[in-house]
């Protein structure tokens, strides 16, 4: 197929568009990896929980779409932070492996996405009963409501997510408990309270992706799970695990990717790539990934933590 | 929906409920003559194609009412065991093989291709009768004696809308998209010859991963390809996805699909971005069958709206007539009631004159014919356009 | 009923040996994989394939399946001792999802359709009661294959890796090589399990041995207790057993699937919490939590060097 400068620029714009949730979905997964050293699976469990708040808000209570996004919001930050404190903090006490902290996410995961369909029953749902949004053409792009709406979304979370870890006592406090966590806490700043903030964040990224997507399409509760989780988990790999911002910029470019290499690879292979992007990622360059982590003093386990030893020694 | 089956399904009790208002009129028989004719049914009631599912056991839940309020089968009355498959292969080995082996019963109705094909190796082993409803693989004629389908198969249709097209649409380039899983890529891979065959060109063949929601590169490269006409072989969710985005691009090619698309829901979901979809049902319409528009009405006074995938929804209701039929025979030749002797009476009896599907008879093949009918999105309404 | 029970006792019996396999390289070689039910896939689809197309013997083409899958398992294995932890999961993750893709797309396999049509292991009308014992003893044989491995001077290897592994590497390859073996023989048996199931049920799909069906083995594994011989088989049966218990319960159908698993994963999550090591682990030998954070961390600490 012939790649013409029209066909370019709305793959370009609509891609773009689309990567956004995409782009808050891997947000919310780096940065609770960064901050609270989990790879946190039931992040599919909390996107299901935000879009069936909002599904409650708007198709039940009829809510318009802003207080319904925000009901979804608050429901979600809720759940996030109940996982902290009732979940994560107590196996990250008892120094639970790797394993414990995997099977716990994606059991929750899935222990949240059973509700759901126990709930709401199994069949495909959109938030509002039309996914056509209006649209326009600047010059020869096609530009839809819900594009002008997803950028500024995605562009508004994301800069207020940059100020806040970057100008507010908060949000460097977060970021001195990811790079050392013991010495943060010496220096008076409250660790559990800085993994309450991360899973808040988190929910809020991820209840505006899940409304982007259901004003788009129809999802099933399974949908978060089987299809948005791995694009995040890739995202913050690619990314250089660590660096929240980084994995943002891979979801964008992963989505933009997929767009683009429809046009050489038939679209059943574009996933096996995505794999196999994995694989290679990880076994080939270990290092990359793990020098990441090394920058911010001895490597742990996510969700571990070091033994008495190492504190003392970095405390000297 | 859950509202719905919750109070509607159970396991077996439900079926059996309205058995007692219309009592047998001849009591006096023995205990084993008036013991009820069990059947099975398997179909996904939970999971991403229960949306299918609910709908075509509310039907088969009216057919057995009806059957057993008219006298059932000399006096006994039928009655289905629903059970959940989930439209997953392993789930239904697991539910068949408690069906033919705990509730013994000597014939079940199943769907979903990918389910019938792997529980037909037990119903031949178990010399049970399996009447296939809605699997649209082609495959389906070989899995063995057991294993009928009352259903035609998707060569039927996307034979018929390949050539219908090309012949009577005047459609010269197509743009074929599949889900990539059993019935999309089988679906697709008939329509793309079927249509070639009438002497047209498929410009495109593109699959697409179960529970995709963005299709943007997709849809562009359809765009490029510039197809008079766009063949979809999906499922719901991700059609309506797909042509949503396909209209919000400038894309207004004709859209066809099969019978999964035949849903309200997706109308709705559409708004006037479906006017023009064409689809595909082996069912007959209102046109040709009196009873639809009161089957139609009885769902509305139940529900306040057309069944998802009506097509289906009307084999679904038929399948207990057939087994119905079956059972009498049996019983007429002093027979036991097992899945052999109900085999044997397919066979004998070969064509049935059904309620919501006409004449229906069983090929050599274990197939049946049927004619296709075109429908088309037309002021918000499916409408008849064509029939081959 | 009683063959209902012989398919359930097969099923468990299939069960039992991937949760026995995985056992050895969770729980033994502490390689933190998820990739178990590929090897699973592996020797399902190529037992069922050499059987088809070759017309060989169902046993052999069993045996031939397994051997399959231990030699697929060093394309994760090797280059995974290059890494450990958290990123051996995701890594596993990805071999296991781009394997079964493959699966899913080429025509050779029956693609998504499924591959149908697969020879019977025995034509009897003793089928399941033939099927169900040589199962029942290929367990017995392989449970106490794996109770001499982990106990004998294997056995002792492995627990002085087990206890410090910073000790234990310094014998060198040794080290290595028991991992890779632990991988090779828990895939093996996998693959064995795979071609059980396929000449019994006679269908496969790509779609039952996702990252669902990691997570259900896993569940397996860690509800028995991992780091113990019996508490694998013992968490293979239960798990086998209650979803069939709970369908007896007639719940309404249309909530029993979604109730089913909530009752499933609502139980794991609760088992994680209140009983860690697992329900036949003892609070010093066994668990997942019993040896990892100190192996790890030892580990981790010489990457970051």
């Amino acid at each position: 197929m012939d790649l013409t400068l029209d066909l370019a620029a709305q793959l370009t714009w609509t891609g773009l568009a689309s990567s956004s949730s995409y782009c808050l979905f891997a947000l919310a997964f780096a940065l609770v990896l960064k901050v609270n050293r989990i790879w946190n699976f039931a992040q599919a469990g909390l996107m299901v929980v935000a879009y069936f708040a909002m599904f409650i808000a708007f198709r039940w209570l009829g809510l318009s779409p802003l207080p319904g996004a925000i009901l979804g919001a608050i429901t979600t930050i809720l759940a996030a932070m109940a996982l902290e404190y009732w979940g994560f903090r107590i196996l990250r006490q008892r120094n639970s492996s790797v394993l414990t902290f995997f099977i716990f996410t994606i059991a929750m995961s899935q222990f949240l996405i059973y509700m759901a369909e126990l709930i709401f029953g199994t069949d495909p749902k959109t938030l509002f009963p039309s996914i056509i949004a209006p649209v326009r053409f600047v010059g020869p792009v096609v530009v839809s409501d819900w594009d002008l709406i997803a950028l500024s979304l995605t562009v508004t979370l994301v800069g207020a997510l940059w100020l806040f870890l970057r100008k507010t006592r908060e949000g460097k406090a977060l970021i001195a408990v990811s790079d050392e966590p013991d010495l943060a806490e010496m220096y008076g700043m409250n660790k559990d309270r800085a993994y309450l903030v991360s899973m808040a964040l988190a929910a809020i990224l991820m209840s505006a992706g899940m409304y982007l997507i259901g004003t788009k399409a129809a999802i099933f509760p399974s949908t978060p799970l089987s299809q948005f989780m791995i694009f995040a988990v890739i995202a913050t790999i690619i990314g250089g695990i660590g660096n929240i911002f980084a994995a943002g910029i891979a979801g964008i470019f992963l989505a933009l990717l997929q767009s683009y290499s429809i046009l050489v690879i038939a679209s059943k292979w574009q996933i096996l790539l995505l794999y196999i992007l994995i694989f290679v990622v990880i076994i080939l360059f270990p290092q990359g990934v793990k020098l990441k982590l090394g920058k911010r003093g001895p490597a742990r386990k996510a969700g571990q933590l070091p033994p008495a030893d190492d504190v003392a020694e970095k405390a000297s | 929906m859950t509202k719905r089956s919750a109070s509607g399904l159970s396991r077996r009790g439900i079926l059996a409920a309205p058995l007692v208002l219309g009592m047998p009129s001849v009591i006096g028989r023995a205990f084993a003559q008036t013991e009820p004719l069990r059947f099975g049914v398997a179909d996904p009631l939970t999971g991403p194609s229960a949306i299918f599912g609910l709908d075509q056991m509310q039907a088969v839940r009216w057919a057995v009412e009806d059957i057993n309020s008219a006298g059932g089968v000399h006096g006994r009355k039928l009655e289905a065991i629903i059970v959940d498959h989930q439209a997953k292969p392993d789930v239904g080995i697991a539910v068949v093989t408690r069906l033919l082996q705990v509730d013994k019963v000597p014939t079940f109705i199943t769907a979903f291709s990918n389910v019938v094909k792997a529980v037909a190796p037990i119903a031949n082993r178990e010399k049970a009768l399996m009447l296939s409803v809605g699997a649209n693989s082609p495959d389906i004629k070989n899995l063995g004696d057991y294993v009928y389908t009352t259903f035609p198969l998707a060569d039927v249709d996307m034979r018929a809308l390949g050539s219908w097209l090309y012949k009577s649409q005047n459609k010269r380039r197509a743009a074929v998209l599949y889900v990539n899983h059993e019935t999309g890529t089988e679906g697709a891979k008939v329509f793309s010859a079927a249509f070639k065959e009438a002497g047209g060109e498929v410009v495109l063949n593109e699959s697409y991963e179960e529970q995709r929601s963005d299709f943007t590169g997709l849809v562009l490269k359809v765009r490029a390809a510039n197809p008079d006409i766009v063949h979809i072989h999906s499922v719901i969710s991700d059609f309506t996805a797909i042509v949503a985005q396909m209209r919000q691009l400038g894309l207004n090619t004709q859209v066809t699909s099969f019978q999964t698309a035949f849903n309200p829901k997706m109308i709705q979901e559409l708004g006037k971005a479906s006017e023009g979809i064409i689809v595909t049902a082996m069912a007959p319409s209102a046109e040709d069958n009196a009873n639809v528009p009161k089957y139609l009405e009885r769902w509305q006074a139940a529900y306040k709206r057309e069944p998802i995938g009506l097509p289906y929804t009307q084999y679904f209701h038929d399948a207990p007539y057939i087994l119905a039929a079956l059972f009498k025979h049996v019983l007429d030749q002093k027979q036991a009631v097992t899945g052999e002797n109900l085999r044997k009476a397919l066979l004998a009896i070969k064509t049935f004159d059904l309620p919501l599907t006409n004449r229906i008879t069983f090929n050599d093949d274990h197939t049946v014919n049927a004619p296709t009918y075109f429908w088309q999105v037309k002021d918000g309404k499916f409408q008849v356009v064509g029939k081959l | 009923m009683i063959e209902f029970l012989l398919t359930l006792a097969i099923l468990a019996g299939i069960n039992v040996l991937l949760a026995c396999g995985f056992n050895l390289i969770l729980g033994y070689g502490g390689l933190v994989s998820v990739a178990q039910p590929v090897f699973y896939a592996i020797g399902a689809y190529s037992s069922a394939l050499l059987s088809m197309k070759l017309g060989l013997p169902v046993p052999l083409a069993m045996v031939l399946g397994a051997l399959i899958a231990a030699i697929a398992s060093f394309g994760l294995s090797l280059p995974s001792l290059r890494v450990s932890g958290d990123y051996l999961v995701i890594a596993s993750m990805g071999f296991q999802l781009g394997i079964i893709h493959i699966i899913n797309n080429v025509e050779f396999t029956g693609a998504a359709s499924g591959l149908s049509g697969i020879v019977s292991a025995i034509e009897s009308p003793w089928r399941s009661q033939i099927y169900a014992g040589t199962i029942i003893a290929i367990c017995a044989v392989t449970i106490l294959a794996i109770r001499w491995l982990v106990t004998g001077p294997y056995g002792r290897a492995i627990t002085a890796m087990r206890n410090d592994e910073e000790v234990f590497a310094s014998l060198g390859r040794d080290a290595v090589h028991i991992k890779v073996t632990l991988f090779a023989v828990g895939s093996g048996i996998a693959g064995l399990a795979g071609g059980l199931y396929a000449h019994y049920f006679l269908f496969l799909t790509p779609d039952q041995y996702g990252i669902f069906s990691s997570a259900t083995l896993l569940t397996m594994v860690v509800v028995g207790g991992a780091a113990t011989v019996r508490g694998p088989v013992l968490g293979a049966i239960f798990l086998t057993v209650l979803p069939e218990a709970i369908r007896f319960l007639n719940l309404p159908i249309a909530v029993m699937a979604p109730l089913q698993g909530v009752i499933f994963t609502g139980l794991v999550i609760l088992f994680l919490f209140v009983k860690p090591e697992g329900l036949f682990g003892s609070k010093s030998g066994g668990g997942l939590d019993a040896w990892q954070s100190r192996a790890m961390s030892s580990s981790m600490r010489k990457g970051a060097k």
